[in-house]
């Protein structure tokens, strides 16, 4: 079936009343003019589809998306909140099939039999152990992409937002598969879908090796800080809670994964004028910023002192390929260390450029931030308290710290030695917060301004 | 009937599901008011410990010693040190305690005796004699020089010079310890005389002190050779041909991974039936204090599996200090960077405490402590007095801070001996916080919520799920990094348990999806929670809360 399917038409009318209810869909708030719907089969029985829906805004602007649905002759009951609406042909009701469960396993038979038809094509990796054929079950918390957790073993995720070109998140794990890393978890296969003509293929979904029985960085984090706050002159090195350790293995695993994506990606250096460039950038995005956010304004002169300091290094800045969107969400803690997810990169920004290359600082600094805002995180709805902001002060600082240490330790060479590019990416990186937050959650502000006036304060 | 006399049924595997206690002879009960605890004393306490719901006793060397060592010093194998009784009144004991359906075991040390045993004052003084080749000497200082010396602060070399044989003698341990000489057949002999003589009473087994230094082996570190494994693998075979239903406990502070080698053939169990598993006790106060389960969820992956008739050995304390001994060989190991930080815990390093002081008597911390011993994997072993949450004197000194006499009354010494206080070999606790009138046997029975009961009710839940004893562990996920949760699997009998390693409330979401249908029912007062479904099932729990759940399939309405 393709585009134009009589049948597809109602179906793209109830996608339009149903789209904008989900939440990964980036188009919230704006006039939908057009949705355009193509179908690929996945099964005849239980009735699967993937579909490949194109929609147009009133400003003349596209995004495609992808929304696999199931269908079935009766309403089944248990499935009401996936019901997507009914049809006038057969069989009528169509559901959402990632909440479908028992429609779920079509999934792990498409990957088994390595299904390659009508432009879509399922890769399993050469050597991987599929999880048993089991029902999936859906992941409630995600923002952009839909996954489905099999068993304790694997877990499947759909690329929703489809873009021409192999998704980094794939192309990452795919490239380290040869290194072994164990800070990463192993592919499993991935499936890819025909672009339209004079278009690459792009990524529909990844198999992946599930972490059972993981917590996210985040969630330790905040345990400790919270220790720490519950007592009441302890310093962050002598409360029971201390997480110095596990940050300092944070930056070893981090360094790893670094080192083996430089080994088996492309590198390279950054001209002068591509620094120069890059500085540009910087200036740009905090000028945008200082419209946005007038409180930034006091900071603006020593932050521009601080990115043009960039362009005074001498030595190359090695670039290669990074993380890319790196804070504590994105590392799970399992009982065999620190493992790193989510190579997708920042996920608003165009595919092509979260392929590029970059210098391994941007991840460092990014983490940094977030040691940062899983300090502050607890006192940002609490009235002010001098005393507890200076030991989150500490608890930052005892932590950024050990990350660089334990960083350094593994790479052989120490971020904080470059401290004008990991400044300046901090700072970058502020900015884009101090927009955020003031667009999202005001009173969450005062945790990039306070790091931004620091870091214009040492630049001036 | 055989040996064992009324009260104990055969039982192969009896260790499996036992709950052990180990107490020190000369601080339960004294019975001659002479101011040390004696055998006949225990007797008069065994109604206790029965009531309690202990299985097994472990009673550390109460043999003839000079007690340079507590004991460990042996200079007859085959008598009690006359302050504690005599052999009649250790067969009294033993009849006594399987009556209850208690069994006995004792510690023995096969590796070295005391410079006072005849074995040795024979050897040094006629080396061409029938004891001259029962300890290992030469005439240098210079073999085995791979060897490490275990007590470095009080030892400088592993040999020493004796003045009487004009010899050096060979010690892993103190110098007034000389390690037998196993490569001698007779010696071999003599120690299976000296085992058979306490199996022949009818001891339900031994705990084997030091058994990784049994053999010497140039070139080597001398620890683990093969020719232990083959003496211990001859031994074992000699009490299962003998003495059907007798345990044989290793003591060997080491990995778990290099421990399970004491177990002998992976398939037959073929050396000893328990182990000791050491690194779990200081990652429990680790887990606790980091407020994270990540401490004992590691130390749990790396445990290897053992063969299926044999049983780890778990415990909070025992008499020998917080200690890091298996780990400091690899410094890149969690535990040692973490305790490397952490000026609290390293405080805590080589200093004896009991439980509730360590816990600073915080009884949520110590009910959820108990609750992991009685449900993590093995079998757990009781310190006295620590089930009434009894305190140390450090002013005692390392030794002899956590071995102060068991506190039964408010009476005089507590109710442990009718002697002239100054003539106690130990004193009493007499702080306001732990001393005997504050804390003793005799009120916390009147007192049903008090830990003891606590206690007792947990060991009777226990003993109602084999698979607490007997059960594999998976661990169950979920995002709270402070909840540590895990099912122990056993056929049918399925038990949940849900442990908060932090002193906040927290809430946490378990994938259960394994479960689904499942009805989880709540083991200390039988409440019946929602039927699992597929979706993340929702618990809170207090601080340092805890949950032990059993699953059973839901019955169709």
């Amino acid at each position: 079936m393709a585009a134009g399917d009589p049948a597809a038409d109602g179906l793209a009318g109830l996608l339009q009343q149903w789209l904008p209810e989900q939440r990964w869909f980036g188009g919230k708030g704006r006039q939908l003019s057009t949705v355009e719907v193509e179908t690929f089969p996945l099964s005849d029985q239980p009735l699967v589809q993937l579909h490949r829906v194109t929609v147009g805004y009133a400003d003349g602007l596209e995004e495609t998306y992808l929304v696999p649905l199931s269908r079935r002759e009766e309403a089944a009951e248990p499935l009401t909140a996936a019901l997507v609406g009914e049809l006038p042909d057969r069989p009528c009701f169509v559901y959402d099939a990632m909440r479908d469960r028992q429609t779920t396993p079509v999934w792990l038979d498409l990957f088994a039999a390595g299904h390659d038809q009508g432009g879509l094509r399922f890769h399993p990796e050469p050597g991987a152990t599929l999880p048993e054929r089991g029902p999936g079950d859906i992941i409630s918390t995600e923002q952009s992409n839909s996954s489905l957790i099999f068993g304790e073993d694997a877990i499947l995720k759909l690329f929703r937002r489809q873009e021409p070109g192999l998704n980094p998140d794939v192309e990452i794990h795919d490239a380290l598969r040869e290194r072994d890393n164990p800070h990463v978890a192993a592919l499993l296969g991935y499936a890819s879908l025909h672009g339209r003509p004079g278009e690459e293929e792009s990524t529909v979904a990844m198999l992946q090796t599930f972490l059972s029985s993981a917590s996210d960085g985040w969630s330790l984090a905040i345990a400790s800080v919270r220790d720490l706050y519950a007592e009441g002159d302890l310093h962050p090195d002598e409360v029971g809670g201390d997480f110095a350790g596990e940050s300092y293995r944070l930056g070893e695993a981090t360094a790893s994964v670094h080192q083996d994506l430089a080994a088996v990606l492309p590198t390279g250096s950054l001209t002068a004028d591509r620094l120069e460039q890059a500085v540009a950038g910087m200036d740009e995005r905090l000028a945008a910023a200082v419209e946005v956010v007038p409180e930034l304004a006091p900071y603006a002169d020593g932050l521009r002192a601080r990115f043009a300091r960039l362009t005074t290094l001498t030595d190359p800045v090695a670039v290669q390929r990074v993380h890319g969107d790196y804070h504590l969400g994105q590392v799970l803690r399992t009982y065999h260390g620190w493992t790193i997810l989510d190579f997708e990169g920042e996920p608003a920004r165009p595919l092509a450029s979260r392929r590029g290359l970059d210098s391994p600082l941007r991840d460092v600094a990014g983490m940094l931030r977030s040691f940062d805002y899983a300090a502050k995180r607890l006192l940002v709805d609490a009235p002010p308290d001098p005393q507890l902001e200076y030991r989150s002060n500490e608890w930052a600082d005892r932590n950024r710290a050990a990350f660089c240490e334990g960083y350094a330790a593994a790479a052989g060479w120490d971020p904080t030695g470059q401290p004008e590019l990991l400044g300046a990416f901090e700072a970058d990186k502020a900015v884009y917060e101090a927009v955020y937050e003031a667009r999202n959650r005001p009173h969450w502000l005062a945790i990039p301004l306070w790091t931004l006036a620091k870091l214009a304060k040492e630049a001036s | 009937m055989g040996i064992h006399g009324p009260g104990i049924a055969p039982d192969p595997e009896w260790y499996k599901r036992a709950v052990f206690y180990e107490v020190l002879v000369p601080g339960f009960a004294d019975s001659n008011a002479d101011g040390t605890g004696d055998i006949r004393g225990m007797i008069g306490k065994l109604d206790y410990l029965h009531w309690l719901g202990v299985d097994c006793l472990w009673l550390p060397p109460f043999f003839v010693s000079p007690l340079r060592d507590g004991g460990y010093d042996v200079a007859d194998y085959c008598a009690v040190l006359p302050a504690y009784g005599s052999i009649e009144d250790f067969r009294e004991f033993l009849a006594a305690s399987h009556e209850r359906g208690m069994r006995v075991i004792i510690d023995f040390v096969m590796n070295h005796t005391s410079d006072q045993h005849a074995w040795f004052q024979a050897s040094r003084s006629d080396p061409d004699g029938p004891y001259g080749d029962f300890y290992v000497w030469s005439d240098t200082d210079t073999g085995y020089s791979d060897a490490r010396i275990i007590f470095v602060d009080t030892e400088v070399s592993n040999w020493t010079f004796d003045p009487i044989r004009r010899q050096y003698f060979w010690h892993r341990f103190f110098s007034h310890q000389p390690d037998l000489n196993f490569e001698n057949p007779k010696v071999q002999k003599a120690i299976f005389d000296a085992l058979r003589f306490w199996l022949d009473i009818g001891i339900d087994g031994f705990r084997l002190d030091a058994v990784p230094y049994l053999f010497e082996e140039e070139g080597t570190n001398c620890e683990n050779l093969p020719k232990t494994h083959d003496f211990l693998r001859r031994l074992r075979l000699m009490v299962d041909a003998e003495y059907p239903d007798r345990l044989l406990l290793c003591e060997a502070n080491q990995w778990p991974a290099d421990v399970v080698q004491y177990f002998g053939d992976p398939d037959k169990g073929d050396e000893c039936q328990m182990a000791f598993h050491f690194p779990v006790m200081p990652r429990l106060f680790m887990g606790v204090r980091r407020e994270s389960r990540f401490p004992i969820s590691e130390i749990l992956a790396q445990t290897p599996p053992i063969p299926s008739n044999c049983q780890w050995g778990i415990f909070l304390r025992n008499h020998d200090e917080l200690t890091l001994e298996m780990v400091t060989d690899d410094e890149r190991d969690y535990m040692w960077t973490e305790y490397a930080k952490d000026p609290r815990m390293k405080a805590n390093i080589g200093i004896r405490r009991r439980l509730a002081p360590l816990l600073d008597n915080d009884r949520n911390q110590l009910e959820l402590f108990t609750a992991l011993l009685l449900s993590l994997p093995g079998s757990p072993v009781l310190y006295y007095g620590d089930e009434i949450g009894m305190g140390d004197n450090i002013w005692l000194g390392d030794r002899d801070g956590v071995r102060t006499p068991m506190q039964w009354t408010p009476d005089r010494n507590g109710g442990f001996s009718t002697a002239d206080p100054q003539r106690l070999h130990l004193p009493p606790i007499s702080d306001a916080v732990y001393g005997y009138q504050a804390i003793n046997v005799e009120a916390q029975m009147r007192n049903t919520t008090s830990l003891l009961y606590w206690t007792r009710r947990m060991i009777e839940v226990r003993k109602q799920h084999p698979t607490l004893a007997r059960g594999t562990l998976s661990e169950v996920g979920s995002r709270n990094p402070t909840v540590l949760s895990y099912i122990r699997e056993y056929g049918e009998d399925l038990v949940l348990c849900v442990n908060n390693l932090s002193r906040f409330p927290q809430p946490v979401e378990l994938d259960l999806r394994r479960f689904e249908g499942f009805t989880p029912t709540e083991l200390t007062g039988r409440v019946v929670f929602p039927v699992i479904g597929v979706l993340p099932y929702m618990l809170t729990l207090a601080g340092h809360g805890f949950y032990w759940f059993q699953l059973t399939r839901t019955e169709a309405a």
